[in-house]
């Protein structure tokens, strides 16, 4: 990680990204429209009216298939550029400090720490029946200055997160360094 | 409601009249082509720097520009000759 670099005696923890389920959640739009050329002709057959069209979905021939392969193309490049920044976007708690890293989009990145000095308070969210299952769930960690306050969503087991900050904030300070 | 079936796709000839003189809609489509592939060129640039400068230490990086790369080169020489190598069992 370029954004920050570890004090002396400081070591990465854990990091923490959005829950695999909101992944693939956020990858279905891109699986749709990647099977679209394919399924259309299919659909088309049901309408009689449009089945001729149907034809243009010949990808023997070099029109269709050029289109074809463009269209899926710039649908794997899209999926991929999702799967970039929901790898770029991560929580990295050290033995001293939370560090909040937000990939809004490309050349758009915003990096925040907290020590864990500061952390007054925990909070863990867990809502809903696929969620409970799931363990995806937000943590919200706040300090004693009202204003500043870490909000991370759908991460998977909050709940594991919050133990883990709350015994590296209740660690005697000098020991941490901090 | 029309009365009467729809005709069978046919390419848009209004449009190629629309081409420049000597410009054939072989050349056009081949001029769409490259405007395409720059864009995913200048696209996959941005990402493999996203990749390298904020994720250069991750076990993930090099694996995920290497699918990239790959599955990208195999739908670009699919679109461009029907050769999608691996991925030619999976496309028609």
């Amino acid at each position: 990680m370029k954004e920050f670099e570890l004090e002396p005696g400081e070591h990465v923890v854990l990091q923490a990204r959005k829950h695999w389920f909101l992944f693939l959640a956020g990858m279905l739009p891109y699986a749709i429209i990647a099977v679209i050329p394919f399924a259309l002709p299919k659909l088309l057959a049901f309408a009689p009216p449009f089945a001729p069209y149907a034809a243009f979905f010949n990808f023997s021939m070099p029109l269709p298939r050029a289109v074809l392969g463009v269209w899926l193309l710039v649908t794997w490049t899209s999926a991929w550029g999702a799967f970039t920044r929901y790898f770029l976007n991560v929580w990295v708690l050290t033995n001293h400090r939370i560090v909040d890293i937000k990939q809004r989009r490309y050349f758009s990145r915003e990096v925040s720490s907290l020590f864990l000095s500061r952390v007054q308070d925990v909070t863990t969210n867990v809502e809903g029946v696929l969620p409970s299952l799931l363990g995806i769930g937000d943590i919200k960690v706040q300090t004693a200055a009202e204003d500043i306050e870490f909000t991370m969503h759908g991460i998977p087991h909050p709940e594991v997160m919050r133990d883990v900050i709350l015994k590296y904030v209740s660690i005697d300070p000098k020991t941490t360094g901090v | 409601m029309p009365d009467q079936p729809l005709q069978p796709f046919s390419l848009p000839t209004s449009l190629a009249a629309l081409l420049p003189d000597g410009v054939s809609a072989g050349v056009a489509i081949e001029w769409f082509l490259y405007v395409v592939f720059a864009f995913w060129v200048v696209y996959t640039i941005v990402a493999v720097y996203h990749w390298l400068q904020y994720s250069h230490a991750s076990w993930a990086a090099f694996p995920a520009i290497a699918a990239h790369l790959l599955i990208s080169l195999a739908l670009i020489g699919y679109a461009l000759s029907g050769n999608a190598s691996f991925l030619s069992q999976y496309l028609p």
